[in-house]
This record gives C-alpha cells, structure tokens and sequence, in this order.
C-alpha cells in the first residue's frame, strides 16, 4: 500500500518512514507542502499522512487544495495542534482522521489501513475473494482456511487487486501501488508478480484483460 | 478623627457641615453687629428725642417749686429709662426713677451729648441737652443692660432655628454623602466578588462621570493583564505543542529501532532516537531559559569584559563548528568593557554564535567581533551562510519560527531569547547582510555609558 508522509521535521519523518515501511507500507515522504500538494494530485495514493505546520503550505491548505482537484483518498492530520477546534478544523477541512503527536506508530499503520479500507467501501479489516482471505494487519492470506506464503511484493499486489475487486488495474496503476520513489521496476514485474501469485492461489482468481490490466472478480462462483 | 484609613465619607461630612457652621457662625456675627449698631442708633436716637420734647416743654411752662413728676409706669422698660429737667441749676422736675442729683456730675461747662455714666452701680446711657438760655437743662438716661437684653433676643431668635436644623441638616448631609458615594462601594463589591481570573471590563454605563476616568484607568489595566495572561497561555501551550513534535520523532524511532531487524537500519533508529532527545532537552533548556527571563527581569547588572566573554563561549562552541568543517574566528583585540548581567551576556553570545554555526553550511566561516562603537560597544557575529530573506527577517524571534529549508532541528526560541536579553541591557539589535561574508550578520550595541570603576549597581532592566 503505498502512502504519502508530509512532514517537516527531519527525525520525524525519518522515523516514520522507516517504521510504516517496516509495517508494510510504501512511502513517499516530502518536507513541505508544496511538494506535498504536487505529488498528491500526480500520484494514486492509497493514502496521505499529514502534518499541518509545513512550510511553505499548510497541511489544511494542502488538504482543501486537492480536495478542490477531486482527490478522495484518504487523509490523516497528523499534528501537534490538539485543541478541540483545530480538530474540527481538520476533519471539516476533508481529513478522514485526525491524530496528535506522539503517536504510536503500529496504531498509525491501523488507522491507515482503516481508512484505506473504508474508502473503498470495505466493512471489515478482512478481505476476501472466492476463497482466499486477506489480513491486512497481520499480512497474513489464507486460502480455503490454509496459509499460503507470499512475498511482500506479490502480498501488495494482491492486496490492491481485492481491495479494486470487480475494477480492472493497469500494470502502471498496479506498479504505483507497488513501488514507492526511486525503487527500480522491472519493466515486467507485475507479470511475474501475477504469474506467482496464480501459482500459489490457483489460475481462476486473477484475470487477465489483454491489453488492459488484471483484475480480481467480486465475490461470486469461479468462472 | 484618628489614624484609621481615612473615610471619604467622613471627611465629606466634615467639610460639609464644617462649612455649613462656619458659615452660621458668620451670619450671626455679621447679624449681631448691625442689630447692636441699628439698636444703639434707634435708642440714641429716642433719648435725644425725649430730650429735645423736654427742653423745649420746660421753656415754656417753667414749673414753680421743685417736685417730682407723678410719671406713671406705662411699660415694663419704663423703670429702665429717667429723665431730669433741671431749671437755673435746680431740680425742676425727675422721672421717680431718676437720681436727685445730676446723672452727670459738671463743673462750669455742660457736658452736652451723648455719654456712659454709673448710676447706683447700673450703667446708663445718657443723653444731656440745654435751653437756649443755658437755664434748663436736661438729662435723659437709659440703663444699658437694656439693650444688651434685646441684643440678646435678637441673637436668640436667629440661633435657635440653626441649632434645630443642625442635626437635621447632619443626616440630610451624612444620607446625601453615603449616597453619592453608593457607586464607590458598588466597585469595591464587584471587584471582590470578582474570580482571579475575570478580567472582563467593569460596565462604565451607570457609572458617574467623575469615576469613569478610574473606571477606564482599571478596564485598561485589567486588558493588559488579560492580553500577558493570553500570551503567557499561548506561550505554554506552544511550548508543550513544541516538544510534541521531537517526542513524537523519538517514539517513532524508538519504535523503529525495536521492530528493526537489519543491524544498520537499527543503528540509525537508535541515533536518530538519541538526536531526538537532545532536541528535546535543547528545547528544554530554551523554554527555561526564556521564562526565567520572562518572569524576572531585574539582573544584576555589572562592568563585564565582552572581549573575553566572546572569546570563552567561542572557545566552547568552536568543537561544534569544526566538526563541520567550519572556520570560526574571534576578532576583539581592544578591551571592551559594559555594563551587562554575566550570565545572560554569555546566553546571548552563545545563542548567536551557536545559530551562525548551525544555519551556515559546512565548510562555511563564521566571526565574531566585539569593537569599541562611538555610540557604545558593539558586538558582531556574521556568517558566509545564506542570509535570510527580507520575510524571514521579519519573522526572525517570534517564538518557535524556524527558517524553512535550513534542515536544521533549532527550538526557534534563540531569537526571542537573544532579543529579551538585548532588551534588558537597553541593548539594540540590528540584523542584516554581512557585507565581509555575505551571509548574516547580527550586531548588538550596548549603549556606551560610564562603567569606569565605579560601584556595581542593581537596576531592574
């Protein structure tokens, strides 16, 4: 799941990096809101972390300023700020959640994923196609109730295709949820992502739409 | 009235009916004195009168043999006014009441007019008038205690009213007094009813105009020290807003450090975790440093060397600025003494010195001089870092501002730190472009004044 973190303390931001990608996550980390405002509307996160004291924009500005381009991801305010209306001044200024510093960082990586969730109109912490069920937290996928081993790359990849079930992905949008900044892509790694995962999991889950992309059918009878 | 704290309302009252006496007291006098005056002149008046009646009756029918004249009393003053008509030296006729010799003893000349006499112990007033002939002679006497009685009445009868409405006149005062000082104790009920915390302004609307002056006085005051109370507010909750930011860095290192398996990555973690707490303390260390200041301003302020403290906190700071590769120099060849408190002098030297070496890159130079200035002494610290923009330098002390992009992890509270101290040493403070370096240069001038070897003094700042 590939994040954006908008932070603009140093030791901060480092950390939170290091340790959302430790929890499974892809970030990108940008130091100001420019930049943050400029990789938001250009890149397909799954979901942003927000400071709101950042420099040369500030995170609520930021906020209204892709809301207004038609952003709907997910959003949270992550900021020093505690007082009751500055709270409500996030979440009304299109913040999905709003968390104080110091935060810890396995209940940050649980609100991102159930914001994620949610956004795409997930109930539960689960997903679940056919009979293979994912686990977001634990990064754990059963199949018919039986383990099944998978790397971090082919865990992501499955993960965005369930959470788009019944949408077809490109490869491009498929590798965008896949690989964060200056991380080398294979010009065909998603199909050798897919051809794993249709070896571990069986060839009926993931569908190819030649010329299009791959996608997860919504729940309902194998083809 | 003794040494209690003086009641408004008594001196009020004081002076009011004090006012009222005196002038009574006045008006009877002045009463007295034209009664006494009109009275004297009306009798005199009336003995001549009688006088004159009597010489010009005698003149024509001379009374043979000499005999007294069966006057009868007609009033109750009468015993108190005589008369005596004396023709060619005797007796020719008397009131009963006069005297069978001359009320007014005299040798050859007559003692014509007006004059005071003791007649058997009394004391009368008597009026002597001749005949043409010089043959009769008349005295007509008055007793004087007479008048001294309607004198007296007089005086009762403008008194005694007054004496009655003194009291009532008190009581109207004392209830006008406490009355018209009603809004005085109406403010003194409102403030002490009043929380600690409730400045909010005192209605002035009702008010009388002569207390809307302490009415402004005391809402003015009471919006000062809402807006110091706001400020020392706002200032704890940024201050703790502050430190969330490095508590939050540490915790997620930490937490990074703990689910790390790769040793490097951890390694870093655990730096990371470290730098975390030294900003942490730093800003600790700022924050007190700033309301130490804050609270108490009176320093004790002494003749200092500057030379030599610019000297010792470079000598301190100089490891920092070599480890990036920094060159730093000192340049104060005169000795410079001012007047300045040692410690907060040496807080202010360092926070310079210190935000030279820290927002110049590596490899950067940075010096420090302190010269004798004609205006004073003049301490200067400039860089070959980028100097701020003109907005920074606007912004430059308020409290938590950090120049954006410098990278570097500074409290932000150096500035106003630096400036409080300037501010207590009556010191100015002027930030621009070192023309030598290019970067920035900040130069603090102490006001030359007299620090010759005199005394050490204390003066608040």
């Amino acid at each position: 799941m590939r994040i954006l973190l908008a932070e603009d303390d140093l030791l901060l931001g480092d950390g939170l990096r290091a340790g959302l990608r430790q929890l499974g996550f892809q970030v990108d980390w940008v130091r100001d809101g420019e930049a943050a405002d400029r990789e938001l509307r250009a890149q397909p996160y799954a979901a942003a972390v927000l400071d709101l004291g950042l420099p040369l924009k500030d995170g609520l500005d930021v906020l209204a300023s892709v809301r207004r381009a038609g952003a709907t991801l997910p959003v949270l305010v992550l900021t020093a700020r505690d007082a009751v209306p500055d709270r409500i001044r996030g979440l009304d200024g299109g913040a999905d959640d709003y968390v104080v510093k110091p935060v810890d960082l396995h209940e940050l990586a649980a609100r991102l994923r159930a914001l994620v969730r949610r956004a795409h109109g997930q109930p539960q912490e689960r997903l679940s196609a056919q009979d293979v069920t994912l686990d977001p937290a634990a990064r754990s996928v059963l199949q018919a109730g039986v383990p099944v081993v998978l790397s971090a790359r082919e865990f992501d990849l499955l993960q965005a295709l369930m959470l788009n079930a019944g949408r077809v992905l490109s490869r491009e949008q498929l590798e965008q949820h896949l690989y964060s900044w200056g991380q080398e892509v294979d010009s065909n790694a998603v199909e050798v992502h897919v051809h794993h995962l249709r070896r571990k999991l069986g060839p009926g889950l993931i569908q190819t739409v030649r010329g299009v992309g791959y996608l997860l059918a919504r729940d309902g009878p194998a083809p | 009235m003794t040494a209690r704290p003086r009641s408004l309302q008594g001196r009020l009252l004081v002076m009011v009916l004090g006012t009222v006496v005196t002038v009574w007291a006045l008006t009877v006098t002045a009463t007295w004195l034209d009664v006494r005056h009109e009275l004297g002149e009306l009798l005199d008046g009336h003995l001549a009168q009688a006088a004159a009646l009597l010489v010009v009756q005698q003149g024509h029918e001379v009374a043979e043999g000499d005999h007294d004249l069966d006057a009868p009393t007609l009033h109750r003053y009468a015993p108190k006014v005589a008369f005596q008509v004396f023709h060619e030296g005797r007796l020719a006729l008397r009131s009963a009441n006069a005297p069978v010799q001359p009320m007014i003893k005299h040798g050859a000349t007559f003692p014509a007019g007006f004059s005071s006499v003791l007649i058997n112990g009394a004391e009368w007033r008597v009026f002597a008038a001749q005949g043409g002939e010089s043959d009769i002679q008349v005295f007509v006497g008055e007793q004087v205690d007479s008048r001294a009685a309607i004198l007296r009445a007089v005086l009762r009868s403008t008194l005694w009213p007054m004496l009655l409405a003194l009291p009532l006149l008190s009581l109207a005062a004392w209830w006008s007094v406490s009355r018209g000082l009603a809004p005085l104790r109406w403010l003194g009920r409102v403030l002490a009813a009043r929380q600690p915390h409730a400045l909010q302004a005192v209605q002035v609307d009702n008010a009388p105009a002569e207390m809307v002056p302490v009415l402004d006085a005391l809402n003015s005051l009471f919006s000062r020290i809402g807006a110091l109370m706001e400020s020392e507010r706002r200032f704890t909750a940024d201050a703790a807003h502050e430190l969330r930011t490095p508590i939050a860095a540490i915790r997620a290192q930490a937490q990074v450090a703990l689910g790390e398996a790769d040793d490097a990555a951890r390694q870093h973690a655990l730096q990371a975790t470290l730098a975390g707490c030294d900003r942490a303390t730093r800003l600790v260390e700022q924050l007190l440093t700033l309301s130490r200041l804050e609270a108490d301003d009176r320093s004790t302020l002494a003749p200092l060397a500057l030379d030599a403290l610019a000297r010792r906190v470079v000598a301190e700071l100089a490891p920092q600025a070599i480890a990036k590769r920094q060159t730093i120099e000192v340049n104060a060849a005169v000795a410079c003494a001012v007047r300045c408190d040692a410690t907060l002098a040496a807080v202010l030297v360092r926070n310079l010195v210190d935000n030279a070496i820290r927002y110049s890159p590596p490899s950067a130079r940075v010096h420090v001089g302190v010269q004798p200035d004609p205006s004073g002494t003049r301490l200067t610290v400039e860089d070959s870092g980028p100097a701020l923009a003109p907005v920074d330098l606007q912004r430059l002390g308020e409290r938590f501002f950090r120049v954006i992009g410098s990278g570097e992890g500074g409290s932000g509270l150096g500035w106003s730190i630096v400036r409080r101290i300037a501010a207590v040493h009556g010191a100015a403070i002027v930030i621009g472009r070192s023309a030598a370096l290019g970067g920035l240069s900040v130069t603090v001038t102490w006001r030359a004044e007299p620090v010759s070897n005199g005394p050490p003094s204390t003066h608040g700042g």
